[in-house]
């Protein structure tokens, strides 16, 4: 009983903490499903919920799992439930005692509104006796929830998380819907924002129906597999059913601005200009395993060069609005000017570099990438990209008279782009290039013993890594069409760091997959803006905790974080070398390489 | 006597006060099979070390057809033809069989970043020849890396086979000459002679110059036409087999002064 009370004793604690950030107080009117799923009451009772699925985890005792009976289950999810009740509503009781003016003074969020939720005028002892009640049911609900026979357990989750998906993305949809003239009031509400609960019910039944479909595919699938012979080669093939899926998700790529509208065609380019920087960053991180956090430094450079080189003014009120250089390039003649420059300049900012390592090479390119945002602010440099003010008149890429600055048409720039970057990677990783890079990573003193220049290599990362990334700063110019430093910090790097390791450290799928997340849902979920970097924070420490290979793995990357299984491998090893050996010579040697 | 393929000229190597090679010389002459013995510490690994450029010699010389390679990157001298393995197998663990002894083809292709992205008829062709040039490698050791074994991840290797594959790989790298670091280490006796047999083929077959270290005196005995002894970082003996293993300093070195029972 103890682990339960302490399990659930931690989820209360979590949920003071919702409540304490404002996750609680500021989402009350964001309707979900109908009036009565907000997401403040998810906030709720999800920590409760999790509490009490995490605390009927099968023991293994012996060797062998032994899962929780359902009475057994319920019976902790409740006590998990109730003690998480518990700790929220001594919490409650104490803010009404102690007056809730008098702790906003410290923690802002906990507010009158969050009161007025969670008391709705009821005495408190009454509201907190409630609070606990629904905290049993929630712990007692996940519990349950861990011992449904699978068959039920599967649908019912999915339907469950993709219901609450739909209400999140209750600014998206709809929209949607608006833009092909379709029929939405009987599932989105215009009063409440959110679902509407014939609507909620129709989605889960779906959810819920694809998910039995799936599982019933999945076990045919398994069937054939174990029937076909293994002799065909590995990878997928184009079947009919694929090369349809293929087209069907190639014109969804291509009619996705005009059917999403222009804030959600916006949000698009913004990914796109991350996972063009996640794809050059992950040459340099994934390929040849070289930790860089001054990426930021590719992203400032591309996009400042390309103001340069076609024409942009500075950003200042008085004085001429002449181009600062009267070169006045095309943009698409400036582009691959802007990638040799930012190819050269890896290579000048890999140099210094070579030796270091690890922590060290990351310490040293976090301050490389500072210097940079430093140079665009100076003084020094402000006759030339305009210091703090920045510049502005930045081409907007026409071709003809179509221009790019629109985000319905940005979002094919960028495209175009994200594809010719993704071609390249792929080439490159399967090539003698690509091998060398891994190779690098994987043991560098042996790689250069094996014929690999290690320094060559190393600056090619870097440059490769570099124009890339510059790409992705030069669409930035392009997509806002002015600069300012403020857009150039080391937060960049930081996130473009997060969404190589959050998709999957060295997968090009996963880099993708890290944009959408990491940049995609804060940009969709405009509401939760002031908790964008928390949400990032969490998620960054669930993936790694749960995930540690990235959603999308590079299958060769995550095996090397089992590094210790092997390593025990090759003690074992090394004991039957130390057993062969005749008595008295022992090869224990010098420790070669 | 033809000029030797490889000299090792005087080698003084320190780290800090502790000399692990002290005016070391000997040379190995095209098409031998050389064997370096010596207890532990006596620096045999090291003078690996200093051959192929992980370290540089204090003191000396270190010449490869006359020419003197001290101070190249350890992958130029890989160019230059000299191959190696490692005393504690080092492998690219989480490439695959195959891929290992591909990047040992390294030195010997040249395609490009944008030969590699455009993949052009040469840079295929080349690739092609890497290929085959790591399967013929492999297939020196018969089926043991052969076949489904090349997809494998190399960490999943044996550990004899994670030797093999070590010398395929150094194969790989079209050397004129192999440095071996205990190749036998780890094996059972029957996986032992089959080895000794390997690096006699080595010779025979692929007209290669071998420098072993080892310590199983079988092997040593059954593939060396010279051995070279050391103790201490100096040389103490050379010689064929039979002259160096009843050399009183050799003896000495390895089971101390007094040997009346030894006989």
């Amino acid at each position: 009983m103890r682990a339960e009370v302490r399990i659930g004793a931690i989820a209360g604690v979590v949920t003071i903490f919702l409540a304490a950030v404002g996750l609680i107080g500021d989402f009350t009117n964001l309707n979900l499903i109908g009036e009565q799923v907000t997401f403040a009451g998810l906030m709720l009772v999800l920590p409760p919920l999790l509490a009490g699925y995490v605390a009927t985890t099968p023991r293994i005792e012996a060797g062998q799992v032994i899962e929780a009976t359902r009475a057994r289950a319920a019976m902790v999810g409740a006590v998990t439930g109730a003690s998480a009740g518990v700790v929220f509503a001594a919490f409650v009781v104490f803010v009404d005692v102690f007056g809730v003016e008098r702790v906003r003074a410290i923690f802002l969020n906990i507010s009158p509104v969050l009161m007025d939720f969670l008391l709705r005028g009821r005495p408190v002892l009454v509201a907190a006796a409630i609070l606990v009640a629904i905290s049993t049911i929630s712990g007692t609900a996940g519990a349950s929830y861990r011992v449904l026979p699978d068959a039920a357990r599967r649908p019912l989750g999915t339907a469950v998380w993709v219901t609450l998906l739909f209400g999140f993305l209750q600014r998206i949809i709809p929209i949607a819907l608006d833009q092909l003239d379709v029929e939405r009031d009987w599932l989105y509400s215009k009063v409440t924002r959110g679902l509407t609960w014939p609507g909620a019910i129709i989605v889960a039944a779906l959810a819920a129906g694809a998910s039995v479909l799936k599982q019933h595919r999945g076990a045919a699938m398994r069937r054939a597999v174990s029937i076909r012979p293994s002799s065909d080669g590995g990878g997928p093939r184009l079947t009919p059913v694929n090369a349809l899926l293929l087209l069907v998700g190639l014109a969804v790529v291509f009619v996705a601005p005009h059917v999403v509208g222009s804030v959600i065609s916006e949000v698009l380019g913004t990914i796109m200009v991350f996972a063009l920087l996640g794809i050059g960053l992950n040459i340099v991180v994934g390929y040849a395993g070289l930790l860089d956090l001054g990426y930021v430094f590719f992203f400032t450079l591309g996009a400042y060069s390309l103001a340069l080189l076609t024409g942009a003014t500075l950003n200042t009120f008085v004085g001429s609005s002449a181009p600062v250089i009267a070169l006045d390039l095309n943009f698409y003649v400036a582009i691959p000017v802007v990638v040799a420059i930012a190819a050269f300049a890896g290579v000048l900012i890999g140099a210094p570099v070579l030796r270091l390592r690890g922590d060290y090479l990351a310490l040293v390119t976090l301050g490389l990438g500072e210097m940079i945002v430093v140079l665009v602010t100076s003084p020094w440099l402000t006759p030339l990209v305009g210091g703090p003010q920045g510049m502005r008149d930045i081409t907007n890429a026409a071709i003809g008279n179509f221009g790019f600055r629109d985000p319905k048409h940005f979002y094919y720039l960028a495209f175009a782009f994200v594809a010719l970057a993704l071609f390249v990677s792929w080439r490159l990783a399967n090539s003698r290039i690509g091998r060398a890079w891994t190779a690098l990573r994987e043991d560098e003193q042996v790689a250069d013993a094996m014929g690999v220049s290690t320094t060559s290599y190393k600056l090619l990362a870097f440059a490769m890594g570099g124009a890339i990334g510059s790409v992705g700063g030069a669409l930035f110019a392009v997509k806002i069409g002015s600069l300012t430093p403020a857009s150039f910090t080391v937060l960049v790097s930081i996130q473009v760091l997060g969404i190589v390791i959050l998709g999957g450290i060295g997968s090009l799928p996963g880099v993708i997959t890290g944009s959408l997340v990491l940049v995609g849902l804060p940009g969709l979920l405009r509401e939760f803006e002031e908790y964008r970097l928390l949400a990032y924070g969490a998620a960054l420490v669930a993936v790694m905790l749960l995930r540690p290979q990235g959603l999308v793995p590079n299958v060769r990357r995550s095996r090397e974080l089992h590094e210790e299984d092997r390593e025990q491998d090759k003690w074992a090893g090394d004991i039957a070398a130390d057993e062969h050996v005749a008595p008295g010579i022992s090869p224990l040697g010098e420790g070669a390489g | 006597m033809s000029p030797a393929l490889l000299e090792v000229d005087g080698v003084t190597k320190r780290f800090g006060g502790l000399s692990a090679l002290n005016d070391l010389s000997f040379s190995v002459g095209d098409g031998e099979i050389v064997s370096i013995i010596g207890p532990n510490g006596a620096g045999k690994s090291t003078v690996f070390n200093v051959i192929t450029g992980l370290y540089p010699p204090d003191e000396g010389d270190v010449r490869l057809r006359g020419q003197s390679i001290v101070g190249l990157s350890p992958n130029r001298i890989t160019k230059a033809g000299i191959a190696r393995t490692f005393q504690n197998v080092h492998l690219f663990p989480n490439m695959s069989v195959l891929e290992n002894a591909m990047v040992g083809q390294h030195s010997r292709s040249k395609a490009g970043v944008f030969g590699s992205i455009a993949r052009t008829p040469r840079v295929r062709r080349e690739e092609a020849v890497i290929r085959q040039r790591a399967e013929e490698c492999l297939g020196f050791f018969g089926k043991r890396l052969a076949g489904y074994r090349q997809d494998q991840p190399a960490f999943a290797l044996s550990y004899a086979n994670r030797r093999r594959l070590e010398m395929a790989r150094a194969l790989a790298t079209d050397p004129v000459m192999m440095l071996l670091d205990e190749p036998t280490a780890g094996m059972n006796p029957k996986e032992t002679l089959e080895l000794r047999d390997h690096i006699v083929r080595m010779r025979d077959e692929l007209s290669l110059t071998v420098l072993v270290i080892e310590h199983d005196m079988r092997v040593v005995k059954g593939v060396s036409d010279r051995v070279v002894a050391c103790d201490y970082g100096r040389k103490i003996a050379e010689g064929t087999y039979e002259e160096v293993a009843n050399d009183e300093q050799v003896i000495e070195a390895y089971l101390g002064k007094r040997h009346e029972e030894l006989g």
